[in-house]
């Protein structure tokens, strides 16, 4: 037998990081094919879009990891702290995007779902501890880059890492944590016919939440990019720039932050 | 044999070939027959006495979703089609498992993959190669890096 043996040819484990970008992109397929199909909306954007883009913000988020893990050393990549924290993520992963689309399936909210005991047991503790597993996973994985002293990353691109990773963490625990305290995303009522943004569907009527958490998540991709280009532009600079646009960044998700906060859409029409 | 103990008898043997598969360990052949063969084999017999014994007796046939939905007006043959899902169902499971062990797929990522074609069939499918596309490309990259 070839292609059905189950017993024989015991392949080398492949890379965690590199199978949940692939069972994430597993999911964005699915997701998709369903928002394809179902004409259903929930608060005025199809059931499905909420699995799409946290499919697609998965694809990007193990993706990223995993390209960190190719240059860190194999003392730490292998090591029980990395593989451990990926078998949590992964775990969340599958929870979080479970309860989603299972929600989406029966066109609820997933998020902000108190109706009955199981919904709020589901967003309240499962999808709270998940999220929570996730940012503290990014967090790690910022701390094991700054740890690594083998690993293969240039100055700018190394503290890219360190500080990206972190505040992914930080921001995420600061504009998340006080999401997840209001009855929705949104600050104030939008119109039944209210005007959203395209792709993401964010609120141009009233203050929007998710913006914040935008940017805040996506830390962690942002900074090292710099660090890259900072490390070829301005080579003996690149860890100052990179502390630059570090503290910009903060300012900048803190300000569309206290925007949505203050009930102002990111852009008005 | 009423149609309903033998839907639920066909639902049980299905259960094992799931149940192995997805938590037993891999390492004696013998085992892996359960899902990968007996199961199959088993649900394929039952399968084809009940469509060859009522597929003419529907007045249904394969040509638009009408006729399919006179075919499974028969409850003999809604039965058939059940035991169709549940053989070919376990039989991609077990075909899928073989190839995401290959290419050394965690048997906890199996897990939800597996439990998603033991559901929804092709969803499983989509779940497993996206998969196992993104690992096959990306870990030549990741080994020379």
């Amino acid at each position: 037998m070839t292609s059905t043996d189950l017993s024989t040819a015991r392949a080398p484990s492949a890379r965690l990081s590199l199978v949940l970008t692939g069972l994430s992109v597993g999911i964005l397929v699915v997701s998709l094919a369903a928002n394809t199909v179902d004409p259903r909306l929930l608060d005025g954007a199809p059931v499905w879009a909420k699995p799409v883009k946290f499919a697609l913000s998965f694809v990007v988020l193990f993706a990223t990891v995993a390209w960190l893990e190719t240059r860190l050393s194999p003392r730490w990549r292998d090591g029980i702290v990395l593989t451990a924290t990926l078998a949590l993520m992964g775990t969340s992963l599958v929870a979080e995007m479970a309860y989603m689309m299972f929600q989406a399936a029966q066109g609820e909210p997933s998020h902000f779902n108190l109706s009955t005991p199981f919904h709020t047991f589901m967003y309240t503790v499962v999808m709270f501890v998940g999220a929570l597993v996730l940012v503290v996973g990014i967090g790690i994985f910022g701390v094991v880059a700054a740890c690594d002293r083998d690993a293969r990353l240039e100055p700018g691109l190394r503290l890219g890492v360190v500080l990206g990773f972190g505040l992914s963490l930080v921001l995420t625990v600061i504009v998340a944590g006080y999401m997840g305290g209001q009855a929705g995303h949104h600050v104030g009522t939008p119109s039944a016919d209210a005007g959203t943004l395209p792709l993401v569907g964010w609120s141009t009527e009233v203050g929007d939440l998710r913006p914040a958490h935008f940017l805040s998540l996506h830390a962690m991709q942002v900074l090292p990019l710099f660090g890259w280009l900072l490390d070829r532009r301005m080579p003996g600079h690149a860890r100052k720039g990179i502390v630059l646009i570090a503290v910009i960044y903060c300012v900048a998700t803190f300000a569309v932050f206290a925007g949505a906060v203050a009930g102002r859409p990111l852009i008005g029409m | 044999m009423t149609l309903e103990q033998v839907f639920s008898a066909s639902g049980t043997l299905a259960m094992i070939g799931w149940v192995v598969l997805i938590f037993a360990p891999r390492r004696w052949a013998w085992l892996n027959l359960v899902p990968q063969i007996v199961v199959p084999l088993a649900l394929s017999v039952l399968y084809a006495g009940f469509i060859l014994a009522y597929f003419a007796d529907s007045g249904g046939g394969y040509g638009s979703l009408a006729e399919v939905r006179q075919l499974f007006s028969l409850d003999e043959l809604l039965l058939a089609g059940w035991i169709h899902y549940l053989a070919f169902d376990l039989m991609v499971g077990g075909f899928l498992a073989g190839r995401m062990d290959r290419i050394g797929i965690q048997r906890i990522v199996q897990a939800p993959i597996l439990f998603a074609t033991f559901m929804f069939g092709p969803v499983g499918v989509l779940l497993a190669f996206g998969t196992e596309a993104v690992v096959r490309v990306a870990t030549p990259r990741f080994a020379k890096a």
